[in-house]
């Protein structure tokens, strides 16, 4: 008894003394969780990775993203009436602060600045380690990405007037500045380009050996040319256009329709595009963007199964009217998806139509009629005869054009008109050369007017070109269309509610812009 | 030979006093109903000198003295205390207990008497459990605990929502502990109600902060069923079988009401549609307005399912070996019209040994395995919104395939509505299977008092999951491919707990001083593939990943491991002295590897009664049997939250160039470094017997507040917000329940009982630049404020409706909102003559602030009845499928929607015009869509016939309805909903079931 009470005791004391020191261990480490501490930053060949990140980032955008910062031009309507109707009445110049839309795009934009930033902040700890070549490869990376981020400033200034300039991804101390004014952030997207322009490669992206399609030295000048165009800027405008220009890389893909299909991809017009692909499997991973807000919402495509869109994207009559008066042929069909009531709507308009309008698109597929709209967006329409074989998906695979060289040869020619010097070409030659490709005669001597209508007529849809020059110019008439009365203080949205009431901003009584500013400036003293 | 040693000392030591001649005593004990009591305690005070009944009940004791007491004890009866006198055999006849004050309750890692607790503790035996037809054990408890809300499920096989006390915690892990034998758990859907023997809800702080880290919403002790010594054999079959039917169905809105509805709407997309079914389908021939079909979609996705039970088993015991052995075999299909059904098959086996008088082993096992095919619960949302002018069947829809389901983009409409094909092309196969193994060795140390125990035990949990979908064409672009999602995913948990427990008595001091550890080992695996374009999908032999495109594996195929590990000391004492004055105190020390940079926390708690009837003072006041305060405090940890990062973490991504995929890697900006949740929590009660321990009355006061809760800290600008310790939540309320047990002559009894509960949920600190919380999407927002409740709806006070133009003039928001009569009237809230956000206030929360229950229980002779009742107020409902409108609004709606609309001055002022219905003003959250879930229900009614008599077994048969009757206003099939959001919740069946018992 005695001696069997003494082994069970040692044994119950060496049963705690396994248990305290196999145990205690186990408390500060867990499974199946990799940190960014677990890296190994010494290996150059890993650095790359961040950059893909970033990419990755910046393709991820939410649907609403472009509907939104494109959706106020006169260009383009809401479409989808009762469904989203705080979308339509953001197209009828009416704000609601509340509006769920407003806040995701603040947010994502903003969120994606804070990736980028981390990504900067990952390379950078590579190039700690880095030998000579790596480093000024690791210069390359944090450049590329800071044009990603100058993007994204360039939206939200565009969208919200005075923001936040983020460079860091700890924003607190950032935020506490206050915002800076439209005028500064775009002072900031210049001089980050300027920055960041050595260390691009100078080819196009479609030459990029490592990264196909990636960002180069000329994205980063388009970048610049925007911020400059913003502020009204007129021979930087034409300095960093004319520097795209004078490279002689770039060219507008002859075939305006397919541009925007998948033979258009990572053409030698293109500036910048957000890449997706299934890589042509019928299963398995795939990277898309959600292109059913702007498919028409009832089809019979020419490859049996491939879905109809959302409605959500409407070209307007106003668009459809100017490029009928204007004889355009190419833009309008490619622009524009048209259904049976549409095409009767043009004609109840008084227009005589052209026999390539029709509900069926040049690749096969019958737009039929559906309630939600009449129109639906050609340049984010993919025939659903070059889907791939047992993907449905619309718009499946198409890659998202940001910046085109057609645009960039606008802008020169824009600035050129309102007294700008470049030596690249001339005015009428760069709108010219739009035209041209465009099956459109040939201008001579041309004005501002006519480049902004040349813009109108080739940029319609894409990204809101059309509504940040129209705000530019403060040529309210012209949004002032369809029963709209736009003014100076429906330039810019309202703050989104939840911002407003997570940053350090007084929610006091609010009139959209001017008491904002009030606000705004108590928080900049 | 020990006991008699033991005896001859005590007999030595006591005789100095009286000097008697020793003798031995016998007797029998039998229970009022005169059948002997196998394996009751009988015990001589003082002495140690004790038996146990045999088979026939019978007792023997040597070497008592006349004066000595001996007292005898058995579980559920009321001990009882007799002198040693002449007589050498004694009839004994113990008396049910209805009082039970003695008996003793499970408190985790030991056991202690109740009336000595000073916590509060819930105990229910198996007979209140088995009267509820379900799969969940926790289904049974519904309504007769207060202080635990537990909100019904009605898919065959899932778990009932429990929440102990409120809801504590914001982020996630609401879930309960279950402490099975030993083994934790924080589901116990293996369990067949038949393995129970009791459930002990530990709710406050104090009962529960013995299992620390893990306490912190509540701890739910379950035992199974185990032998008795020296017990015969005894057999016992109990099954029951019967049918479920959906109960309080939604009438949706008829094809004329629709139709109406869309002509009022003022759309002409919306008639276009009617005017496209009418082409499609023809027209009534009783309205030619109307199309001529009228799906009644909810009538037809619904069906009548059956329910069975049957459980066979074995229990008894020798002089040193117990054992407990049996099956349960439970079947459920669901009431939605597809493959939705469940079906469990278990064994268990419990077997207790004594290998020498001190060294004791035991073995449980519980092994568990079911098979679930889990509904489409999209198709009760489809049901809701598919329009009643679409047929299920459409033959001139020529392109579906392989049925011609109809589709409402035949009509125009923006999707395909009709919910026969996911409930036809899907099925879900969920294959359960769960093992709990214990083993345990205990060693007396010092006989009685100190003793040893060590337990290891392994709960290891294996779901296979497969989730076919069949290929299916519905035309108008609408293919589905054919995908099988595989996932497995186990979960293995081990335990090793060692508890060494002393106690003794010294003089009128009693005490128990408790000390032990807890390893834990908890590790998941999950591994899920998805595959498409199956070969020969038609054929189930088929449906493996084996025979899906290989291509389809890309980016489809995900592992997920963790492991995490706890440590954990504790100890515990008790004191009594003189059964008045109670002591109660416990402490833990956890350490956890979910906060790998300070995993250790301490978790103390005391607790103190008075049991003021044992005063001499309360000897006069005859009607009171017994009266207890208490008052305890506790600490509780959570560690049922995310575990917190410690640093940025890395994803890896691929993304398309050139159309070549790369892949990359993204990291985090922010991360979380918490700290578990801890709650404090300060319990009052009071225990109260009246009129010979007829009448019991417990009430209890709690003060429960979760400090360091981890919240979603909103991060400004970024997209996201982050788990951090930040803020205070606290419940408080009162839990009162009492019984009445009496009789009337000898064939009557019955029993009264009533629980009732209050509840108030707040967040009382949130760290958080905004001072609130959101959660919920934009459109159906749920806010917490501090000072409010947590997940409240958070929206605009409706008012009524504009009734006529005249209203509309003199009212200047409804001139500046451009608005018509039929329009909401929403409460200016801040007077400053607008409407916007800034008028939008709390509608409520989904939490009830009452809850109650009670029971009525008779028997007469051979006849028993009873019935429960249940039901909770001021819990308010978000009616999501009635908001989904701001999304889709050309669907159908209910038909109280529909015919109580606006549509001219004076016939509404609760629900808007149907034009009014499609637009944004009255889309906005407001208590339009936010509904009381108020409810009362008659949960349980059982009759049942017992049949006793020497020609056969013991036989009882019974007729169950469970949940027949429910009296509520929200709209919908049912009021309980768990998260208060109504979207697509399965109804919950009424069961109506026939059963029969047979003991011998």
């Amino acid at each position: 008894m005695k001696i069997s009470k003494n082994i069970f005791i040692r044994l119950s004391a060496l049963a705690f003394a396994l248990v305290l020191s196999s145990c205690s261990d186990k408390l500060d480490s867990q499974e199946g969780q990799l940190n960014t501490g677990d890296i190994d930053y010494t290996d150059a060949s890993q650095m790359v990775e961040p950059l893909i990140g970033a990419y990755s980032e910046i393709s991820s955008l939410g649907w609403e993203e472009p509907l939104l910062l494109g959706v106020r031009g006169d260009d383009v309507n809401a479409g989808g009436l009762g469904d989203q109707p705080l979308y339509a009445e953001t197209d009828l110049f009416n704000y609601n602060k509340d509006f769920w839309m407003y806040n995701q795009v603040w947010n994502s934009h903003y969120n994606d600045v804070i990736n980028m930033n981390t990504a900067i902040l990952q390379i950078e700890n590579f190039m700690e380690f880095a030998n000579e070549a790596d480093f000024e490869r690791g210069q390359q990376y944090v450049a590329e990405i800071q044009v990603i981020r100058a993007w994204l400033h360039l939206n939200l200034a565009r969208t919200w007037e005075d923001i936040f300039i983020i460079t860091s991804n700890q924003p607190e101390a950032e935020l506490e500045q206050g915002v800076a004014t439209k005028e500064e952030v775009m002072q900031f997207i210049s001089d980050q380009m300027d920055e960041a322009i050595p260390h691009l490669p100078d080819m196009r992206p479609n030459q990029r050996p490592d990264l196909t399609g990636g960002i180069t030295r000329y994205t980063a000048y388009a970048l610049k040319a925007m911020a400059q165009q913003e502020l009204q800027n007129y021979q930087g405008v034409a300095d960093a256009t004319g520097a795209i220009i004078s490279s002689g890389l770039f060219s507008l893909y002859p075939d305006f329709y397919q541009l925007f299909k998948k033979p258009g991809e990572l053409s030698n017009e293109s500036l910048w595009e957000l890449q997706y692909s299934d890589y042509g499997t019928a299963s398995g991973g795939e990277f898309y963007h959600n292109y059913d807000p702007f498919g028409p919402q009832n089809w019979t495509p020419a490859r049996a199964n491939a879905s109809s869109g959302w409605g959500f994207y409407e070209p307007s009559m106003k668009f459809i009217g100017f490029m009928l008066d204007r004889n355009e042929t190419v833009r309008l069909q490619t622009s524009v998806l048209f259904t049976p009531d549409g095409i009767n709507a043009i004609r109840a308009e008084g227009y005589t139509v052209p026999g390539f309008v029709s509900n069926v698109t040049p690749s096969g597929d019958v737009i039929n009629n559906y309630v939600r709209a009449d129109f639906a967006s050609g340049k984010h329409y993919l025939p659903s005869i070059q889907l791939t074989e047992g993907r449905n998906s619309y718009g499946g695979g198409k890659n998202f054009i940001i910046i085109r060289y057609a645009e960039i040869l606008l802008m020169y020619a824009e600035a050129l008109t309102r007294g700008a010097s470049g030596t690249a070409m001339t005015a009428t030659e760069a709108v010219n050369l739009v035209r041209e490709r465009a099956d459109m005669p040939a201008l001579s001597g041309v004005t501002t007017q006519d480049v902004l209508d040349e813009k109108f007529a080739e940029l319609a849809m894409e990204w809101g070109i059309r509504y940040y020059d129209m705000i530019r110019l403060d040529n309210y008439n012209e949004l002032s269309y369809d029963g709209r009365t736009f003014t100076a203080a429906d330039e810019y949205l309202p703050y989104p509610q939840a911002q407003v009431d997570a940053l350090p901003l007084e929610a006091t009584e609010v009139d959209r812009n001017t008491a904002m500013n009030n606000v705004l400036s108590t928080l900049n003293r | 030979m020990k006991i008699k040693l033991l005896a001859l000392l005590a007999f030595l030591l006591t005789t100095v006093a009286y000097a008697q001649q020793p003798k031995t005593i016998t007797g029998t004990v039998v229970d009022p109903d005169g059948m002997p009591l196998p394996g009751a305690e009988v015990k001589v005070i003082g002495k140690e000198i004790f038996d146990i009944t045999d088979f026939d009940g019978k007792f023997t004791l040597e070497g008592v003295v006349e004066g000595d007491t001996f007292r005898i004890t058995f579980l559920g009866f009321q001990p009882q205390e007799l002198p040693v006198v002449d007589a050498d055999d004694y009839a004994i006849t113990l008396e049910t207990d209805a009082a039970t004050l003695d008996e003793v309750v499970v408190v985790g890692y030991g056991t202690q008497r109740k009336a000595d607790l000073t916590g509060s503790i819930v105990s229910i035996q198996a007979e209140e459990i088995e009267k509820t037809p379900t799969s969940n054990v926790m289904q049974s408890l519904q309504g007769k605990v207060a202080g635990v809300q537990i909100t019904a499920i009605g898919s065959p096989g899932d778990s009932p929502n429990v929440r102990v006390r409120g809801l504590g915690t914001y982020t996630s892990g609401t879930n309960v502990l279950y402490v099975v034998d030993g083994a934790l758990y924080d589901n116990i859907d293996f369990l067949s109600t038949k393995d129970i023997k009791s459930i002990n809800v530990l709710k406050d702080a104090s009962s529960s902060a013995i299992y620390g880290v893990r306490a912190a919403n509540g701890v739910i002790i379950i035992e199974t069923k185990s032998g008795r010594r020296n017990q015969k054999p005894q057999f016992e079959y109990d099954g029951y079988t019967g049918i479920q039917r959906a109960q309080d169905i939604v009438q949706m809105a008829n094809a004329e009401q629709f139709t109406t509805m869309a002509y009022e709407s003022g759309s002409t997309a919306d008639i276009q549609f009617v005017l496209n079914a009418m082409q499609r389908f023809g027209r009534s021939r009783i309205n030619p307005n109307i199309p001529a079909v009228n799906t009644d979609w909810y009538d037809e996705i619904l069906r009548e399912g059956i329910i069975q039970s049957h459980s066979v088993g074995v229990s008894g015991g020798g002089e040193s070996v117990t054992y407990s052995v049996g099956t349960n075999y439970f079947s459920q299909e669901g009431i939605l019209d597809m493959k939705n059904e469940y079906e469990r098959f278990n064994i268990r086996s419990k077997m207790d040994v004594d290998i020498t008088d001190r060294f004791k082993t035991g073995v449980n096992l519980v092994f568990s395995n079911a098979t679930k095919y889990a509904p489409e619960n999209a198709a009760w949302f489809n049901a809701y919104f598919a329009v009643p002018i679409l047929p299920i069947i459409d033959p001139s829809n020529t392109d579906a395939t392989p049925i011609q389901y109809a589709n409402a983009r035949s009509l125009g409409y923006r999707s395909p509505q009709n919910p026969f094909p996911v409930m036809d092309f899907n099925e879900n196969r969920i294959k359960i299977r769960k093992l709990l193994a214990t083993l345990d060795f205990q060693y007396d140390i010092i006989e009685d008092k100190l003793d040893f125990k060590t337990t290891y035990s392994h709960n290891l949990t294996a779901l296979e999951e497969r989730y076919v979908t069949l290929p299916y064409n519905l035309g108008f672009t609408t293919e589905v491919q054919s995908a099988i999602r595989r996932a497995n995913n186990t979960f293995s948990n081990q335990y090793w707990d060692n508890v060494l427990t002393y106690q003794d008595q010294i003089g009128e001091h009693r005490f128990t001083a408790m000390a032990g550890t807890s390893f834990r080992d908890e590790a998941s695996n999950n591994f899920s593939a998805t595959g498409r374009n199956i070969a020969g999908i038609r054929f189930e032999s088929s449906w493996y990943l084996d025979f899906a495109d290989p291509e389809s594996f890309n980016d489809n195929v995900s592992e997920i491991g963790r492991r995490f590990y706890g440590m954990s000391y504790f100890g515990r004492i008790s004191y009594n002295y003189l059964d008045r004055y109670l002591l109660y105190g416990t402490f833990r020390a956890d350490g956890s590897s979910k906060f790998t940079l300070d995993p250790w926390g301490y978790f103390p708690s005391v607790g103190i009664g008075w049991v003021l009837s044992e005063e001499s003072f309360m000897n006069d006041v005859g009607v009171v049997d017994f009266l207890k305060f208490r008052a305890a405090w506790g600490k509780l940890g959570n560690d049922n939250v995310a575990a917190s990062a410690g640093s940025n973490t890395i994803t890896v991504v691929s993304v398309p160039f050139g159309d070549q995929p790369r892949t990359g890697i993204t990291s985090t900006s922010v991360f979380s470094n918490n700290t578990w949740e801890v709650i404090e929590e300060m319990n009052f009660g009071v225990d109260l017997e009246l009129f010979e321990n007829r009448l019991a009355v417990t009430a209890d006061y709690y003060i429960r507040d979760t400090e360091n809760a981890i919240l979603p800290v909103y991060i400004p600008i970024v997209d996201r917000s982050v788990d951090r310790n930040s803020g205070v939540i606290r419940n408080q309320g009162l839990e009162l329940s009492a019984n009445y047990s009496g009789s009337i002559g000898n064939d009557f009894q019955f029993s009264v009982g009533a629980n009732f509960t209050t509840l108030e949920n707040e967040a009382t600190e949130i760290e958080d630049q905004r001072g609130y919380l959101d959660a919920g999407s934009a459109e159906f927002r749920q806010r917490t404020i501090e000072g409010g409740p947590l997940f409240a709806f958070y929206g605009y006070e409706r008012l009524g409706v504009y009734q006529n133009q005249a209203q509309i003039d003199a009212d200047p928001i409804a001139v500046a909102n451009n608005l018509v009569p039929g329009d909401l009237i929403y409460r200016d809230q801040n007077g400053d003559g607008a409407i916007n956000d800034e008028d939008r206030v709390i509608l409520g929360s989904f939490l009830p602030d009452i809850t109650y229950g009670g029971n009525i229980a008779m028997n007469y002779k051979a006849f028993d009845f009873s019935m429960n009742f249940y039901g909770q107020a001021g819990n308010k409902i978000l009616n999501r499928r009635r908001g989904e409108i701001i999304f889709t609004n050309d669907t159908n709606m209910d038909a109280d929607l529909a015919v109580n609309r606006w549509h001219g001055e004076g016939t509404s002022n609760i629900y808007p015009s149907s034009a009014g219905m499609r637009k944004a003003w009255n889309q906005r959250l407001s208590n339009f869509w936010v509904e009381d879930g108020d409810f009362f229900r008659i949960q349980n009614i059982q009759f049942g016939y017992t049949m006793d008599n020497e020609n056969m077994p013991w036989t009882r048969v019974y007729l169950t309805a469970e949940r027949p009757f429910s009296f509520f206003d929200y709209n919908g099939f049912t009021p309980e909903v768990s998260d208060g959001v109504d979207r697509q919740t399965y109804p919950v069946p009424s069961i109506y079931t026939v059963g029969v018992n047979v003991k011998f």
